[in-house]
């Protein structure tokens, strides 16, 4: 392995000299869940305000028309009403941003508080009631007559895309946003002279990412000062300070984004919404503290989506099993905007960068086309495009392994890109580092005993049962670096990271991020490698993150991201200041530098009885004059900016075990393991937690999950009676296995968020198939609700005569 | 998502409750669990002038056994009658259904008179009064009624009380010693209103099946009675080909719709499902081939 800066041997040498590490790799209780978990923690819905002042919005009940008029009067004569704000009273506070990106073929929607001229989904906020009460705000909201010419509403993304469909932004000249093509080898020859060839049009429904907190936005306006304080429940508060400014027109150190407690996220927190724009300018517009908080309503239609592809997809394999050629066609419906800042390629482009997988593809042809619709913009969503790809091409390869008549296993163990290949570019581009693809598969089998469920599946079908066994394999980017960030042509980047550590004069020592954590565990995560790589003990530490004014650059929490950049930032920052310790401490124990250890606050010099504590020399440095010389009175306080620049790769096998009723249909999760490669783990325990969170809302998408929208662009899963998420009982008892193949970032360590809701839909729609294959059913559509299983095999009886 | 304004009552008695309900004029609300009025309220689908809360009236939570019945008040808790005793010696049709009714958390507030009202029809609590021929004890400002709960499920939602009615208390015939029973239930998640449920009473005379009841609820706009197949199956051994027929029985009666989460094709297939394995179930239990 060639060595990475910050990673050389030379400085893990020193690090081991110097430091008595104890805490990475430790399950240590989460630091955030005593006051989480004691209802302690502050939510930006908690926090109070003097004259504070909330928002009501009226939004649109139509998917597309245009604003003819909108009558206020009766509204902002309600008593209690401080105003009442359309576009037009906005047009002089703010300009519209845009997600801009110089990728060829698109365009970038506007992006404005409020919807002027027309409207382009049902949701879409109109006017905003600004009033002493919510209460109030939402009476004089039903006052509000809005005059709609209402256009022809486009909902079917194939639909969209034709030259006659009517058009969301006309100036785009078309619905299709954004489209892309990758190639690499001749897929076209290797194709056509496959043996085996097996395809299929796949469907992935739309979700929404229901985040157990509703997303809430409080804006403080300082008018003395000209400041601004937006409380967020964001994933980013950096990247909404940027925008704040540009909409705003304030500089950012006059803006000041906080994310205090956010209650969860999964990607739908991680993008502008208009409802901030319009607390933050309210806030300025009327000098008094602003607050809207989402109701589940509002969350379930406004919130950004996920997901919502089409796919014709293609294999070609040998006799063996080796697949000689992958081609896809994808549509992504991104709804009405291309949000910000991610835009709307993010999701269906990165379906098409995914779809080769771990596998040894060489010929691949991807094209995709993002089209507007009248829905709700997607966004980011835990897993973006992977769950999508993973379904694809673990589909695909079973109905392959089916064909040729090999076990799913062995075709997978065939294909996989072997250890000595690494680093390996995929048919799409993107480069694999070296990770346990093959090992996890194998670790899964194990694990689960997957011969055993092989035998018990032969009597199962003996009797007349149908139970079935479901691989899934994927890798994924991680902890992404400056280069690929920069890739997709967005003036953002989020591959690099800093840390700020301090020791103040009480000895205290605060670590400031740009990262924002909504449940990840980071402040403890973060606390552990501060700790090891200051020879301090966690406790000692404070982390601050979740703030935009904590360092230059701060970005937020998604991707992946968190702990490989953060981590890394962390020990360059530590190291720095370790040294400025030590040098302090060798002068008051009378020791050299080289000779010192640092190990739960206190230095010392082994095998002696010389020792001081960071407290100690905390007081010598600030205080304690005369203690010290000049030279060794440094400031105790470092930065430290890292960037992987490529990235990580996390991979991992899943395996998913069902039976499924054969009169109800009701599908029963007996089991679900996962094998995975994080690279080495920082907190086995978090990490655990992160993966059965991910399996959970994997197991939504597979089987529950599913935002509809009717002909006329009407949502009919706006509460949470019909947009189905699993609780508790719907999830099996799940088995985690870490490989720990260290990766090349600083730490060793890969991001692995988002992993376990790319695996399991696949995962779980290859064991229905499996179980179903009896009657030669392929799943090609998630979720595989009771209601799509019923009808697959009332087909699939009467193309056999079987019966019940 | 915040009810438009309306008037509160925390009534200290029913007449009280009563009185406040007829002065509304049809306007008025009972809040007693709240958990189906809370959303309808703050969703702004229902809004009453004046809210009449029933929580503080005493005396209208209890469960007792009588000579020939079992008698619930109105405000008592899902979560009590599921761990009655009593209703469990006398009725364990209706303990078993109640582990379907929703979560834990909205069976501590939800009360059976609050969902009787409510008449969801694929909600458990009505599909077992209607079942177990329960009589409703109803109250107004002028004086007290009882309806069969035959009766008083009309509609989707809907019941035959007045605007100024209230239930005061629910009176569940005993099953006989040696009822068969059984409830089957197929919901998307562990909670959810039912895709479709099926309960069953049957007692064996001489062997064969005697006073049979079917319960089905999410197949209609009301919970349903299947007249025919327990007709079918009275007088009779139940064995796998009168299985089949009381299966094609239920099928034929019911004209589920279509929703989200089901078609009516769907649920009228799992009718027929459940209806098998109820109906097996009960007659083994009731001819003590299983416990």
């Amino acid at each position: 392995m060639t060595e990475v800066p910050g990673q050389t041997a030379a400085d893990l040498a020193l690090d081991d000299r110097q430091t008595r590490p104890k805490n990475i790799g430790a399950r240590i209780k989460r630091t955030e869940d005593p006051r989480l978990l004691t209802g302690r923690g502050t939510y930006v819905d908690d926090r109070q305000a003097r004259g504070m002042l909330h928002v009501a919005f009226r939004r649109s009940d139509h998917a597309h028309a245009r604003i003819l008029s909108i009558d206020a009067a009766a509204a902002r004569a309600v008593p209690g009403v401080a105003a009442v704000l359309t576009a037009g009273d906005l047009a002089d506070d703010a300009v519209p941003v845009h997600a801009v990106s110089r990728m060829a073929n698109y365009y970038a929607t506007p992006i404005r508080a409020l919807a002027s001229d027309k409207v382009r989904f049902v949701g879409e906020p109109v006017v905003a009631v600004v009033a002493e009460s919510r209460y109030v705000a939402e009476d004089a909201c039903e006052l509000i007559e809005i005059g709609y010419d209402p256009l022809p509403v486009v909902v079917d993304p194939e639909a969209a895309v034709r030259a006659d469909a009517p058009l969301l932004h006309e100036e785009a000249g078309t619905n299709i946003l954004v489209q892309r093509e990758f190639k690499r080898g001749d897929f076209e020859a290797e194709m056509f002279a496959a043996p085996v060839r097996v395809k299929g049009r796949f469907r992935f429904h739309r979700k929404t990412p229901t985040a157990m907190e509703n997303r809430s936005y409080l804006a403080e306006y300082d008018g003395g000062r000209d400041e601004l304080v937006l409380h967020s429940s964001t994933q980013v508060p950096g990247i909404i300070r940027n925008a704040l400014s540009e909409a705003l027109g304030m500089p950012g150190h006059r803006l000041r984004v906080i994310a205090p407690e956010v209650g969860g996220g999964f990607g739908g927190k991680a993008s502008l919404y208009p409802e901030e724009l319009v607390v933050a300018l309210a806030a300025r517009k009327l000098g008094r503290p602003v607050k809207w908080t989402s109701d589940r309503m509002e969350d379930l239609t406004a919130t950004s989506h996920g997901f919502d592809e089409t796919i014709d997809a293609e294999m070609g394999l040998d006799h063996e099993g080796r697949v000689m050629a992958l081609t896809a066609d994808v549509i992504g419906d991104v709804g009405a905007y291309s949000i910000y800042p991610w835009t709307c390629a993010l999701e269906p482009v990165q379906v098409v960068s995914f779809l080769p997988g771990p596998y040894r593809i060489q010929n691949y042809r991807g094209t995709v086309r993002a089209v507007a619709t009248c829905k709700a913009p997607t966004g980011p969503y835990r897993g973006v495009g992977r769950p999508i790809s993973t379904f694809v091409t673990e589909r695909l390869l079973d109905m392959a392994a089916h064909r040729i008549g090999i076990d799913p296993r062995d075709i997978r163990l065939k294909n996989f890109i072997q250890d000595h290949e690494f680093p390996y570019r995929i048919g799409s581009g993107i480069v694999w580092d070296r990770s346990s693809f093959t090992d996890c598969l194998e670790a899964a089998c194990k694990a689960v005993d997957y011969d055993a469920l092989r035998r018990r599946q032969a009597e199962a079908r003996a009797a007349g049962r149908w139970f079935g066994v479901g691989i899934a394999s994927y890798a994924e980017l991680t902890g992404i670096g400056s280069r690929i960030s920069v890739a997709p042509g967005m003036p953002l980047n989020t591959g690099t990271e800093t840390a700020r550590i301090r020791i103040d004069t009480t000895g205290g020592i605060t670590a400031a991020f740009g990262i924002a954590s909504h449940g990840q565990g980071l402040e403890t995560t973060l606390a552990q490698v501060v700790a090891d790589k200051l020879g301090v003990r966690v406790e000692d530490v404070r982390i601050i993150q979740g703030d935009s004014a904590a360092v230059p650059n701060p970005t937020g929490t998604y991707a992946s991201r968190s702990t490989v950049l953060a981590s890394g930032a962390a020990t360059l920052a530590a190291r720095t200041l370790r040294a400025k310790v030590f040098k302090a401490a060798a002068h008051l124990l009378d020791a050299s530098a080289d000779d010192l250890v640092a190990e739960d606050g206190r230095i010392y010099v082994p095998h002696t009885n010389k020792s001081t504590t960071f407290k100690d020399v905390a007081r010598a440095v600030y205080l304690e004059m005369g203690r010290l010389p000049g030279e060794a009175r440094e400031e105790l306080e470092a930065a430290g900016t890292y960037d992987p620049v490529l990235g990580t790769t996390t991979s991992a096998s899943h395996v998913a075990v069902l039976d499924i009723d054969p009169a109800t249909y009701a599908i029963r999760l007996e089991k679900f393991v996962v094998a995975e490669d994080c690279g080495r783990l920082i907190n086995p325990l978090i990490v655990d937690g992160q993966v059965h969170g991910g399996v959970a809302q994997g197991i939504g998408a597979a089987l529950y999950e599913e935002v509809v929208y009717d002909d006329d662009g009407q949502i009919l899963t706006a509460s949470l009676v019909d947009y189905v998420v699993p609780a508790a009982s719907e999830i099996p008892p799940m088995q985690v296995v870490h490989m720990q193949t260290t990766s090349p970032a600083i730490g060793g360590f890969r991001g692995m968020g988002e992993g376990g809701t790319i695996g399991a839909p696949a995962a779980i729609a290859n064991a229905v198939s499996d179980a179903l294959a009896p009657l030669g059913i392929e799943i090609d559509e998630l979720p595989v609700t009771p209601e799509r299983l019923f009808r697959l095999i009332q087909a699939a009886r009467s193309r056999t005569g079987d019966q019940e | 998502m915040k009810p438009a304004a309306f008037d509160y009552l925390a009534a200290d008695s029913l007449d009280a409750a009563a009185a406040a309900l007829s002065r509304a004029g049809g306007d008025g609300k009972v809040l007693a669990g709240g958990q189906s009025l809370m959303p309808m309220l703050n969703f702004r689908l229902v809004r009453p002038s004046i809210l009449i809360d029933i929580n503080r009236i005493p005396g209208l939570a209890y469960i007792e056994a009588t000579d020939n019945a079992v008698r619930v008040g109105a405000l008592t808790r899902h979560h009590a009658i599921e761990t009655s005793p009593v209703v469990k010696a006398h009725l364990p049709v209706l303990t078993a259904a109640m582990q379907h009714v929703a979560h834990l958390a909205i069976r501590n507030r939800g009360t059976i008179g609050g969902s009787l009202s409510h008449a969801d029809p694929a909600a458990e609590l009505p599909m077992m009064a209607l079942l177990l021929d329960a009589r409703i004890a109803i109250q107004s400002y002028g004086g007290r009624r009882t309806e069969q709960a035959r009766d008083f499920f009309v509609g989707s939602l809907a019941t035959s009380l007045g605007e100024d009615e209230i239930v005061t208390d629910v009176e569940f015939p005993r099953l006989a010693p040696g009822t068969g029973w059984a409830f089957e239930e197929v919901a998307r998640r562990s909670g959810d209103f039912a895709l479709a449920a099926v309960g069953v009473t049957i007692s064996v005379r001489d062997g064969k099946a005697d006073q049979v009841r079917i319960g089905m609820m999410g197949v209609g706009e009301t919970p349903l009675r299947a007249p025919q197949a327990e007709a079918l199956l009275s007088g009779r051994t139940v064995d796998g080909a009168l299985l089949d027929e009381a299966v094609a029985s239920v099928r034929s009666v019911v004209e589920p719709n279509s929703d989200l989460h089901a078609s009516g094709e769907y649920r009228r297939h799992l009718v027929g499902v459940l209806a098998r394995r109820a109906i097996e179930t009960a007659w083994r239990r009731a001819i003590g081939d299983l416990q």
